[in-house]
Parts: structure tokens; sequence; C-alpha cells
């Protein structure tokens, strides 16, 4: 078994949906193409695809008298399961949130489907060194009914009324409509991208932890009117990059490298003596994590800009050394 | 053109490419030292062609960079997936998995014979009936297809596990898969079976998010073969401190894969193994493994795990130490200063934070924690991330103690020079 076959690839999928269609034209077949494809599929699939005078063609398609094109298939291509995915479900279904999105009634008859599949993988051949130990508990009932309230409500576009703690201990009743749900791994918590809404209007947006949820209820109301999913997430982009500098000495550019590399940000090496020159791009909510992670570099790894967040290090920096010297 | 194919035969290669290019996002053609510059321009082509949205050029003095540039914190695919799709086949390939996925579903269960002459009436090719049982054994493999035998001869037919039926039969798996295909646990095979549906994840995004690791998932997928066997495995892997020269050296090693390390926070994956050899236990990054070769079964493997889950309870990161079965521990303290009263998150913080260690409050505004370690300088880089509340530190190491105070003077230097140093960083800056 191996994930890199063709049998996943992009070219078996794209004849697969050629093949779907009745008769299709060539247009149709390049638009399917350029959808479903690499960027320079187009170069390189259509010769093999639409029929050629020469055979170099796979010979999947027909060509017809009034200039379309026709499967030379009996049955429209079936998307079969393979052993892979189907052990890839398997395993799925002993981890701790599948229930956020199957009934039990579901998961049991899943299992049952599923029975002589072997598990590709079991949860404790995964050890996650440093994962935070407060993450959302997704078996309790309650946590279970927001998580499938706020799910349906983005698919539904539907307005609900929530009741929350924020981080601050404030307690927050409002209309909100949620967007996306975000996950992570690191603090093993989910979050609900919302916009909130005040008189039937947006009036702002945010993020609400769904384990700090108390109360959700739907209000039967549909937003039909588009909200960009790019106009909140600018909201989350910080104005002015960090800078820092990274400097060759301890590995330290490649753990940086690694590390940051979930976050969008511009390098450049200075040829002479190895060192990075970055800019993180970063959600402003995430200041402080970052400024912790920055500093735990030590003295390889200098904040350069914004003058503010260096301030902030500098500070924390002097209260380390005077510590130290106190101690002395 | 004619040479160029956006198709690759082999994933190891552009494996190291594609990283590359999206860890570093600073290398310029000249600093790709492994292969020819012929080779290093059709990757970039090919890469360019699979992630077109996500690269980023910039010009530099020592020439023109490309990096792959993601938020990925706010992505619905990770688009490295991508190099998964690319596997290249041939004409014959791609012919029989449509004609015998074809006959199969009207006329199975059906002998290779009857499936050969059928494919010649049917679509008026003759294959040779070894190609054709090649591909059937290769199917019933993959489990797309299915062999009953009937006295000596072997009949075939169509898996009916189809993925619309089982989908359309469980409301919530679609999400389920939506999600899980963006997580760290083969989350591109997930995506294969949204892609394989005409689904997209559109709802989900991942923060802390490594997309990079999917580029060890077929390494990774070896490896839990081997896990789920109790089989040893023959690992070669480089030094990752030899990453970016031409010809990095390489080893050999024969492991018994116990388990994935993954760190959430610092993008780094591996594998801990047993080697018999030196009779220790061993941590490999998962980038730095080249291949895994299945071996023997272990007979041992209940000692050897049992031995494991106590060295575990020593392990503050994934250093094993260097003493055999058992490292070499040491205790070691840090005392932190915590506002109780206007600081109690970060009292959370310590406590979600201490792994294998304990914390405990030894004084007002004084709190302590404790653990006994294989590798102390694990334990510093974390305490780091206390910086401005750290009284002292006991025990460890003296490198580890020494390191930590002669780095603290270091940056009370490096911040002393508050605005200079920023702002004239600031007026240099020629990012772009």
């Amino acid at each position: 078994m191996t994930i890199f076959s063709e049998i996943y690839g992009a070219y078996f999928r794209i004849a697969a949906a050629v093949l779907s269609k009745e008769s299709l034209t060539e247009a149709e077949i390049y638009d399917i193409i350029n959808k479903m494809g690499f960027r320079d599929s187009a170069l390189f699939l259509p010769q093999k695809l639409i029929p050629r005078a020469d055979g170099t063609d796979w010979g999947l398609l027909r060509k017809n008298h009034d200039g379309s094109y026709s499967t030379v298939l009996k049955n429209p291509p079936a998307a079969i399961l393979t052993k892979l995915q189907k052990m890839w479900l398997k395993s799925l279904l002993s981890d701790n949130k599948i229930n956020l999105f199957l009934s039990e009634k579901e998961t049991e008859l899943l299992a049952e489907r599923l029975k002589d599949v072997p598990k590709l993988y079991k949860n404790e051949h995964f050890r996650f060194t440093d994962i935070f130990t407060d993450g959302d508990d997704f078996g309790s009932e309650r946590y279970r009914r927001n998580f499938s309230a706020i799910l349906n409500a983005i698919k539904r576009r539907e307005l609900l009324e929530i009741q929350f703690t924020s981080g601050h201990g404030k307690r927050i009743r409002a209309k909100y409509l949620p967007i996306k749900i975000e996950y992570s791994q690191k603090n093993d918590k989910f979050r609900a991208y919302c916009y909130s809404f005040g008189h039937r209007r947006v009036c702002g947006c945010g993020t609400i932890n769904i384990g700090r949820i108390e109360d959700i209820a739907e209000t039967g109301t549909v937003i039909r009117s588009e909200l960009s999913e790019e106009r909140f997430l600018s909201r989350m982009k910080c104005d002015q990059p960090i800078t820092v500098r990274v400097t060759a000495e301890r590995n330290a550019a490649e753990r940086f490298t690694a590390e940051f590399a979930s976050y969008e940000k511009h390098t450049e090496r200075d040829p002479e003596d190895g060192s990075l020159l970055v800019k993180i791009f970063y959600n402003p909510q995430d200041e402080t994590e970052l400024l912790i992670r920055l500093l735990s570099f030590g003295p390889v790894l200098e904040i350069l800009s914004p003058k503010e967040f260096r301030e902030q290090a500098a500070k924390r920096v002097k209260a380390q050394v005077e510590l130290i010297q106190n101690k002395k | 053109m004619s040479g160029f194919s956006e198709l690759i035969k082999s994933f190891d290669k552009t494996r190291d490419y594609m990283r590359d290019f999206f860890i570093y996002g600073c290398k310029v053609r000249n600093d790709f030292k492994r292969k020819s510059s012929r080779t290093y321009d059709d990757e970039k082509r090919r890469v360019e062609s699979w992630l077109g949205g996500f690269l980023r050029y910039a010009d530099s003095a020592r020439g023109r960079k490309i990096s792959i540039c993601v938020d990925s914190g706010h992505i619905h695919e990770n688009p490295l997936y991508q190099a998964y799709y690319s596997k290249s086949f041939t004409d014959n390939d791609i012919r029989l998995h449509f004609f015998i996925t074809d006959i199969l579903r009207d006329m199975a269960p059906i002998s290779l014979r009857e499936l050969t002459e059928e494919l010649d009436r049917r679509f008026g090719i003759i294959f040779d009936e070894q190609t054709v049982r090649n591909k059937l054994k290769e199917y019933t493999d993959e489990g797309l297809v299915l062999t009953e035998r009937y006295g000596k001869t072997a009949y075939f037919r169509l898996s009916d596990e189809r993925a619309d039926e089982l989908f359309g039969g469980t409301a919530g798996l679609a999400d389920a898969v939506k999600f899980y295909s963006e997580t760290q646990k083969f989350g591109v095979i997930g995506n294969s079976i949204l892609k394989s549906l005409g689904l997209k994840n559109d709802i989900f995004f991942m923060k802390h998010n490594y997309i990079v690791h999917t580029l060890e998932d077929e390494i990774l997928l070896k490896i839990t073969e081997a896990i789920n066997q109790k089989r040893f495995v023959v690992l070669r892997s480089f030094s990752s401190r030899q990453r970016h020269s031409a010809a990095p050296s390489e080893r050999e090693n024969l492991v018994l894969p116990l388990q994935i390390l993954s760190s959430v926070q610092t993008g780094r994956r591996y594998l801990a193994g047993y080697i018999p050899d030196y009779r220790r236990f061993n941590s490999f990054r998962l980038d730095t493994i080249k291949s895994v070769k299945l071996a023997e079964r272990a007979e041992n493997y209940e000692l050897i795990r049992e031995k494991y889950e106590k060295n575990m309870q020593k392990c503050f990161g994934v250093s094993f130490g260097e003493r055999r079965d058992s490292g070499t521990v040491v205790p070691i303290k840090i005392t932190l200063h915590i506002d109780e009263k206007t600081e109690g998150f970060v009292i959370k913080r310590l406590y979600r934070e201490k792994r294998c260690g304990t914390v405990e409050k030894v004084g007002e505004n004084t709190f302590a924690f404790t653990a006994d370690v294989f590798d102390p300088f694990e334990v510093m880089h974390w305490a780091k991330t206390f910086i401005g509340r750290i009284v002292s530190v006991e025990g460890g190491c003296d490198a580890a103690r020494e390191m930590f105070f002669r780095d603290i003077c270091r940056m009370g230097k490096m911040y002393a020079e508050n605005a200079e140093n920023g702002e004239s960083e600031e007026n240099n800056d020629n990012i772009q």
C-alpha cells in the first residue's frame, strides 16, 4: 500500500470526471482539466484524453458526428474506497473527537461496516510531547451539543444566540453567525470564528472558545447576504509584521524555520554570516504566545521591530537579569 | 517542452525540494547543491504547476529565490498534498483502470481469461493476460478488486465499498473527513477521499498547523505498518546538520519502532525506537529518514515496550540521554516568581505545560517546577519561555545551567541597546 499512487492522482480523477459525462465538447474537457488539474495540466492532458488520428491518446473517448465526445465505458466510473482509505476511516473511529461528528448509532454502523478492516494506526502510536493538558472536554454532552449547533449553523448560515464567558472572565450573550471552526493541535481546543450581529447587522467579529459556551440557541434567522471570509481574516492580521534576526549559531536558523513554519513569513539570508532576517505575519491575539516563543530561542534570536514589541522583550529580559543578579 | 512532465516517478526527490522551498524560503538556485541545475529547474517548474498560487518570488543580490508562502492557519486544504497526486503512470495503467472497473461493474464475478476477452470485445484492445493479471493483483492489494476462488479458477469482482454510498448513509461522515483530512495523522488520505467525491473542506481551519509534515507520510506509513506488526525496520537516515550539504552521509540502523513523538510547538516529528546494537532507545527525526525497510518480528516486543514506557516518564521531549537501556536521569528544579493575584493565567500555563514534571507552590508568589529527566537542555529551552520570572535553576547539569546564565547575560546586553538596534534595522529593511 502506498499513498503515492496514480489511483489517487489528479489525472485519474480528471479522467473519471470526463468519463462520467454522457457527452461533452472539447471546451468542456478543457474546463474540467483547468478546474481539477495542476496549473500546466492543460498542456499535457488534452492530447491524451481527446481521440487523435495517430492513436496516441488513451482511447477513453470516442468522437461523435456532431464533434462532441462520448465515453467508451458502459458505466460511469464509481469512486471505490481503497483498503488504505478504509483503514484510515477505521482509525478515526477511535479518536476522541469523532463523537463530535457522528452519533453513537452512526459510529456503531460504520464500525460494523468496517469490522474486517484493520486500523491504519492506533492512537497510542502517536504521542504529542508538548500538547497542553487543559484541552476541551470533547466527551461532554454539552460540548457535543454546542459543537453540533455551530457546525449546523455554519452550513445553514443561521444566526445563533450564544452565551459564553470570555477569556477575561466576562459573561456575554449575543447573536453570532459562525463561519468557520478552528482547531488548535497545541491547545487541543476548538474555536468558532463568528460575526456578531446587532439589529440584524454585523457589528463585529471574533473567536469564541467552544469550551466556554454555556448556552446556545437557534434563532431561525438565516443570513443571506454575502459575508466575506477574507474580510474576517484580514481583521486577524497584524498591521506590522515582527522582524527578527536569527544567527547561524547552535543550528538556530534551522530550528527557527522549522518551528515557525506555520506562520506566513518572508525570509532573507545574509550570505556572509548565514543569519536570517525574517518578517513574521501574525494574529495580534497571539502576540504574547509569539513573544515567549521567540524569547525561548535565547541570544541566537533578536527581536528587531516593531519598537513596542522589542520593548516588551527587553522588559522581560531586564527583569530576568535582575532576578539573576539579586540571586548573586 | 519535450522531456518535461508535471508527473513524477519517485516522491523522494520532490519531498526534499518541497521542504526546502517551504521551510527555508530563502534559497536561490545555487543553494540547491544536491542535484544538477537542470533537475532544480524541473523540480521548480513542477512545484510551480502544483502550487501556483502559493509561490512567492523575490530577487536578491544572490539570485531569484522561490518560496512556498502559506498562512497555514487559514487554508482549507494543505497545498503540499498536491505532490501526492502527481504520480506518473503508463498509458496501459489508465486504460486498464477504467476498462477493468467498467467490466467488473456489470459482469462480475469473472475469470482472468473472460476479462481479457471482454477487454478486446468491449474496447477493441488486446491486452496480454499477464498484464491484466498483474493489474488485478495490484488492485486486489489496494482493495479495489476482490478475488474469489471456485475450484482452481480465480474470479474477480469489484469491491462494493463505494465512497458515495458510505457517505450518503452516514450524515456526519463528510464533516468528519473534512476535519481529519487536515490533521497530522495521514490527513492526505482523507483528502483523497474528499477529492474522489468532489468535496472540499470548507469549514475547518487548523491553528499551529505544520503542513510540511505531510511530506513524511509515505515514510510514516511504513513505520506504522512495522509498529502494527511489531517488526524491526532497517532505517536509512542522515544527520539534520548535514541537510544542506551536497552529499549528506547516511547511516543505517536496525530499529524497533515504538512510537511517533510529535511536537506541536517545534514543528518536528520523531520516530522513537529501540536500537538492539546499542541496547538503547533513540529518536530519529522523520524528515531525516530516507527509507524504511521492514525486517524480522521482535520476539521480545512487549518487554521492550514496557521499558520504553518507563523511560518516557523521564523524557521531557524526545531525548533519551546517553546510557544503555535506561539513560542517566538528572533532577532539575526551576523556581519561578508569579504574581498570584494578577497572573493566574501564568500559573495555569505552568500546570498545563509541565509534562513529566511536578509543580508546587513553595512560597508567596513563588512556584517550583521539578522533574527527573534525561536531558535538562530540553527543560531549559521550555523554561526560557518564562524569561522574566525565573528565580533560580538548580540541578540539571552544569553545562545547561551555565548556558542559561550566559544566555541571559547576552540577551541583557542585546536588549539593553534597545531603540538603536531596532530602528537601524527597520531603516535598512529590504525584504520583498
